[in-house]
């Protein structure tokens, strides 16, 4: 006999549990979190106020907006600042507050205001609590192996710089933003070696987690053979990332607002559902183990 | 004072007095369940293992429910029992993920306007009910009302049949659950994750 | 506290009595503002201590239903059918109750035998001879089909009792077979569930479970040996074979003082007799010469158990040798090849159960000394529920004898049906009288029959409910000169619970009016054409006291609040329809007898009385004038341990035997053959045997082999019976059970056959088909599939109501040739052949 432990759903049966409360809502709120700060500080970096402002909107609403229709009593959400101290949401909030508040003054300011700067750092630095907390809020929890590594922020932190790169590379084709000659040059291969570095990060995510004990093991499985292995290849390593990199190589700087439409929408597709389908995959230890014969 | 329970899994015989029990002292609503007894078979026929486990919320000492609640809602009293608040929880469900024992269970919004038999409630109903709140999580409460009105036992305890659920004060050395941990080697679940669960397993 | 000062609190907790199965665990509900918020165990009562089982749990489900009958209901459409809705309209209990009496009272005019009674309230025994007072002899319901047609009366023969159970305060070796004492079902099960836990975790009593499937016993035993379906009985007689023919381990001393094992037996079976004073003879080995039994200043050391001894050219054995002649075939070898257990397990169960037993030593209980017997075979219908079931039920009772447990510490211990506890009383020979009908009179003899169950050709057995449909739609067979019209269903459903589904239902179509008295309808009441509201457990009162073991005593039910609806306590209604009907005398007079009433509380013929003042008769009767109803409202019950004497060697305080060797069985036997012979009626009355052997010619294992499995189905501690399946609670509890999901089938087997858990399969036998879910795992023997009583309803009731109803009765044939020809037990399990549907 292989594993004698079964994967159950609602049935009475000691064994691997899928976690069935963090899904669609969750991933989305990840996901506009991070594609809205990195933008954000992409954007601080290239000194777009537009791309600040577009990054701290999708902050504000998408992530914010999929956080209201996911809490089951959103009216109460204020509530959730109470717990910075051990709590990740907490601080989560806090930095994504602060982040929107400071982000908003910053872009209100007059140009040439002496207080831009500091507050676009801040912002930046709240910005960038807002792209990995999710990770540590992953990473915090015991319950579930595969989300429960170090290599969690650092996906997060690197999916959020990518999806700021390639949201500045379309803003900048749709004549949104200006950027100087140098960082012209420059972005196109920021983003191609983001794209390397995201897909090493997943692959080694990927190598990490088959010892993460049984249950992450099982949740490895679930990503790389089970139901979810085809959107996972398809969308996260094909679309998402070998797509991209290709077409970024072969497009290179001269792509056309086309392409680059097509990359972006790829990357982020792939963005998506890493972090979607890695939330499905969080598998529950059994509670007493194995049960030796 | 820290309440616990011990689980005597020699004595458990699976059959889920204790969950129905469960429902009716804190008359949750359909699908919600408390406490429940799994099932864990092993082997291969004939020479087949079969263990039934009974599930619970284990009130850790170091509940990594209570450390990521962002309200403070999730708290634990001075005689060791972890308690959600019900007005304070927004239901963000950071700790159900965070549970290792899978045993947070977020009642949806609208989840109290039916019953078992539908819309229309029966008087028992009716009269539990109003003890909920949809939109946030709920748990088992080592039936801290029990315990405040000054009874010695849970719900689950009171019932089983088999007494293969024992309550009392893990602190005191000569309460029963501190003798049968000693003298039947008790264990934490997934002691591992270093949350100090109050519930023991007596193999 | 009365009642009307009770229910008048805001917030209190009342006594009561369980009846979510058929035993009467004892309760207390909460009650806040009228509305019982929780039902628990009463802690003051010695057997259940507080405890309670899921379906007692779930008690608060059943009286808030909503689908209860909550007035009475009339029938508007004419159309019955599954499925059909009967378009229910309320009507006043005048015009319900008069509907019936007139149509009722025309039957009793015409042939009272018109009308099938369905009354099969456990908890309420007294009400179940309502028929006979009307004058109809039948029992449309399974009665003893399910319980144990063939367990009771073997218990009744034995030593008087109407169950029976191992001894959980001393017993160190339990075998159990086919039944779910200590687990899941029988004896007030959240009590022995206790007792049980407390032996094997306390004491390290040893438990080895022998069945098809793993149920929660099994789980629990040190060992699970997988039987294969009906042939627990070769298993057990290759026990016997070898602690007797190999081991030569018995308890010589119980068998000399305590059984008839030392009573001569004639070669053509019977007792040998003195000629002149007909009294068994045993042989006197120190005068080498036979004598009367009780002869003065025998010594029984030197009465002979074993040997062949010649009287005038005549041989003759002891009991005992005969029983061992009758097994000398029965190895361990042969008995593997029907059973499936393997014979060097057989042998070594069988060395360790002997060894376990402790032949010789005693114990002293409360300073008196006992035979102590440690080691016992406890069994119920999964052994005995088959075609040779009593003798299934006498090879259990044998491998008891062998040791000499029976009634001792340790041992085998008879449990009563009610308070009287066993029913010892001196019989024939020296021995106890064999009591096979506790539950009402034998039938007498016919030639032809007038029952349709045939309980008149069935002399130690208990109603075959099954045979009625086989009888009503082929009355010629056995020259049934009138049809049914009629049926009275009293909290039972017949349709759902008798076994041929389909010519149950084919009955139903035949009947003009069918009258149905419960709390919530089903299969059967479905099809009702006046439904009355009876009261809850919750809402009533009763004295129970129903197979309580190791303790004896009464549990006072009260109406924890005031009844909800319209309802009427079905004694009540009974009552008032025998008055209406006209039969008032004979219900009282049977009252009389039911409620065990003494003579200052008999009832006036013509009086008819409530069941309040009948319960508080019954209360007079048993504990004496000052503990009437008021007595209980005050103490709510007289449970108390039983004491040693009670329970131990009761037989031996009347100075009585009881049998090793069943000759009563074979005298019965003997009887039947010659008056059926007499009435030129073809019977088989082979099963009629002293001592109980291995029979090839069970029908079961002679299917043809295209039906290649055996199926059967199971319970376990959350439901029994179809009402509990319509509790929420349950059903949600059972949706996420593996084993209540849907088909049980081996991994191997299912492997062979391609099948997957999920997939739809067909399920045939050779009486009919179903459909079901297959359920893979190793929690079953390969040659078998197991169904859950959960899976199978289909009524109007909204809750537990299958996507598809996986009924195993459909299964089941309900004739003569399936019956045990002893006992009137229905063969419960069923070959089939499985064919994959969908997947």
């Amino acid at each position: 006999m292989g594993r004698s432990i079964p994967l159950v759903e609602k049935e009475f049966v000691a064994g691997f549990r899928q976690q069935t409360e963090w899904a669609g809502l969750i991933a989305s709120a990840f996901f506009f979190g991070k594609v809205g700060s990195g933008l954000f500080i992409m954007s601080v970096f290239l000194q777009s106020r537009l791309g600040m402002l577009i990054g701290l909107l999708i902050v504000l609403c998408g992530k914010g907006g999929a956080h209201m229709l996911y809490l089951g009593r959103p009216l109460r959400f204020w509530r959730a600042m109470s717990r910075p101290g051990s709590s990740w949401v907490s601080r989560g909030i806090w930095a994504m507050s602060l982040m929107l508040a400071a982000g908003f003054i910053a872009i209100s300011l007059p140009p040439g205001s002496p207080l831009f700067m500091p507050l676009a750092i801040f912002a930046v630095i709240c910005a960038f609590v807002v792209a990995v907390y999710d990770g540590f809020l992953l990473t915090s929890s015991p319950a579930i192996p595969i989300w429960n590594t170090a290599l969690m922020p650092v996906m997060c932190m690197f999916y959020a710089l990518l999806g700021g790169t390639t949201m500045v590379l379309f803003l900048k084709h749709l004549g949104f933003i200006q950027l100087s000659g140098k960082f012209t040059a420059l972005l196109p291969s920021v983003e191609i070696t983001l794209l390397v570095v995201n897909l090493l990060i997943v692959l080694l995510f990927l190598v990490g987690s088959i010892n993460t004990g049984s249950a992450g093991r099982e949740s490895f499985d679930l990503l790389v053979k089970g139901p979810y292995a085809v959107p996972f290849f398809a969308l996260v390593i094909g679309v998402g990332l070998v797509f991209t990199l290709l077409m970024s190589f072969v497009a290179g700087p001269r792509a056309g607002a086309g392409t680059v439409a097509l990359i972006t929408v790829a990357d982020l597709i792939g963005h998506y559902f890493i972090f979607f389908l890695l939330l499905k995959v969080g598998v529950f230890k059994p509670v007493l183990g194995f049960l030796k014969i | 004072m820290r309440l616990g329970m011990v689980i005597d899994l020699k004595r458990c015989v699976g059959c889920q007095a204790c969950t129905v029990a469960c429902k009716a002292e804190n008359g949750t609503s359909p699908g919600i369940m408390y406490t429940k007894v799994l099932d864990q078979v092993s082997g291969t026929y004939p020479n087949v293992r079969k263990q039934f486990v009974p599930v619970l919320c284990n009130h850790c000492r170091n509940a990594p429910c209570e450390r990521v609640c962002p309200t403070g809602a999730t708290h634990k009293r001075e005689d060791g029992i972890v308690l959600v608040d019900h007005d304070k929880c927004i239901g963000c469900r950071a700790c159900y993920v965070a549970c290792p024992y899978n045993n947070r269970i977020f009642l949806k919004r609208g989840k109290l306007k039916e019953g078992y038999y539908g819309k229309k409630m029966t008087p028992y109903e009716r009269a539990k009910y109003p003890e909920h709140q949809d939109g946030i999580v709920e748990k088992c409460k080592f039936c801290s009302h029990r315990i405040d009105e000054g009874l010695t036992e849970t719900s689950c305890v009171q019932t089983c049949p088999a007494d293969a659920r024992i309550f009392g004060n893990l602190d005191d050395p000569e309460s029963k659950v501190s003798r049968l941990i000693r003298s039947r080697g008790g264990r934490q679940a997934l002691c591992e994750d270093d949350t100090d669960p109050s519930v023991y397993y007596l193999d | 506290m009365k009642q009307s000062e009770m229910v008048a609190q805001k917030d209190y907790w009342a006594k009561s009595a369980c009846k979510m199965c058929i035993h009467s665990c004892a309760i207390r509900a909460h009650v806040v503002d009228g509305v019982v918020v929780k039902i628990e165990g009463d802690p003051d009562n010695p057997s259940n201590r507080g405890k309670l089982c899921p379906k007692g749990q779930a008690g608060i489900h059943r009286l808030y239903d909503p689908h209860r009958v909550k007035t009475p209901l009339r029938r508007t459409n004419p159309e019955k059918g599954i499925g059909v809705d009967p378009k229910w309209e309320p009507i006043s209990w005048d015009e319900a109750l008069d509907t019936v009496a007139e149509k009722l009272k025309a039957i009793r005019e015409d042939d009272p035998r018109k009308l099938l009674p369905a009354i099969n309230d456990f908890h309420r025994i007294h009400i179940w001879g309502w028929g006979a007072a009307f004058g109809t002899p039948h029992y449309f319901s399974t009665v003893g089909q399910y319980c144990g047609a063939a367990y009771h009366p073997l218990n009744g023969i034995l030593d008087g009792s109407f169950a029976a159970i191992n001894d959980y305060n001393h017993c160190k070796y339990w075998i159990q077979i086919g039944a779910g004492d200590g687990f899941s079902s029988h004896l007030h099960v959240a009590a022995s569930i206790k007792r049980m836990a407390d032996a094997r975790v306390e004491r390290g009593m040893k438990l080895v479970v022998v069945e098809p499937r793993m149920s929660a016993g099994a789980a629990k035993a040190d060992e699970w040996l997988p039987v294969r379906p009906g042939t627990d009985r070769a298993f057990v007689l290759g026990m016997v074979y070898v602690l007797l023919h190999e081991q030569n381990v018995y308890d010589a001393g119980f068998m000399r003082k305590h059984t008839n094992g030392i009573y001569l037996v004639a070669p053509d079976g019977n007792l040998f007799r003195n000629a002149e004073t007909a009294k068994p003879m045993v042989w006197d080995s120190a005068g080498n010469t036979a004598r009367e039994y009780d002869t003065e200043g025998l010594n029984l050391e030197d009465v002979a158990l074993e040997g062949v001894y010649t009287i005038e050219g005549v041989e003759y054995r002891p009991a005992f040798q005969e029983v061992k002649d009758s097994l000398k075939d029965h190895t361990p070898e042969r008995m593997a090849e029907i059973c499936s257990i393997p014979a060097e397990t057989i042998r070594r169960i069988a060395t360790e159960f002997g060894e376990a037993a402790c032949i010789d030593s005693t114990i002293k209980i409360n300073g008196k000394e006992y035979p102590y017997r440690p080691a016992a075979v406890n069994f119920y219908r999964g052994a005995i529920g088959h075609f040779d079931g009593g003798l299934d039920s006498a090879a259990m009772k044998l491998i008891n004898l062998v040791i000499g447990n029976i009634d001792v510490p340790g041992g085998h211990i008879g449990v009563g049906l009610d308070h009287r506890l066993l029913i010892l009383k001196e019989g024939k020979d020296g021995m106890i009288e064999p009591q096979p009908h506790l539950l009402h009179p034998a039938y007498e003899f016919a030639e032809k029959p007038y029952s349709y169950q045939l309980m008149e050709w069935y002399p130690i057995g208990i109603d075959p409910g099954h045979l009625i449909a086989e009888n009503v739609l082929n009355p010629e067979k056995y020259g049934f000169d009138f049809q049914p019209e009629a049926l009275i269903i009293e909290h039972s459903n017949p349709m759902w619970n008798l076994s041929a589904t389909n010519k149950v239902i084919e009955v139903f179509k035949k009947l003009k009016f069918i009258v149905a008295i419960d709390i919530v309808l089903n299969e059967s009441t479905d099809w009702a054409d006046i439904v009355l509201p009876d009261l809850s457990y919750l809402e009533s009162h009763l004295l129970v006291c129903i197979e309580p073991p190791m303790v004896t005593g009464h549990v006072y039910r009260r109406p924890v609040i005031e009844p909800l609806y319209d309802g009427r306590d079905a004694t009540d209604i009974l009552t008032e329809l025998a008055k209406r009907i006209g039969f008032l005398p004979e219900w009282n007079g049977l009252l009389n007898f039911t409620m065990f009433l003494s003579e200052e509380n008999h009832l006036d013929p013509d009086t008819p009385y409530s069941s309040l003042e009948l319960t508080d008769r019954m209360a007079k009767s048993i504990y004496g004038q000052d503990k009437g109803l008021e007595w209980f409202q005050e103490h709510g019950h007289t449970t108390r341990d039983q004491t040693p004497e009670e329970m131990y060697l009761p037989y031996a305080k009347l100075g009585q035997r009881i049998p090793l060797y069943f000759n009563f069985i074979k005298e019965v036997g003997d009887d039947m053959a010659e008056k059926m012979k007499t009435a030129g009626v073809e019977w088989d009355t082979s099963a009629y045997l002293p001592v109980p052997v291995w029979r090839d010619h069970h029908p079961l294992h002679n299917t043809p082999p295209e039906y290649d499995l055996y199926a059967f189905a199971f319970k376990e501690a959350q439901a029994n019976f179809s009402e509990s399946t319509t509790l929420p609670w349950i059903d949600e509890v059972v949706s996420c059970q593996p084993m209540h999901l849907g088909v049980m089938i081996n991994s191997k087997t299912a492997r062979n056959k391609g099948i997957k858990t999920g997939d739809i399969l067909k399920i045939e036998s050779p009486f009919g088909e179903i459909t079901g879910r297959a359920t893979v795992g190793e929690e079953v023997h390969p040659e078998c599939i197991a169904i859950s009583n959960t899976i199978s309803r289909w009524s109007q009731h909204p809750v537990g109501k299958k996507q598809r109803s996986t009924h195993f009765n459909k299964l089941l044939p309900a004739d003569v040739k399936w019956t045990c020809g002893m006992t009137g037990h229905l063969e419960t399990t069923a070959r089939v052949k499985l064919s994959v549907i969908s997947e």
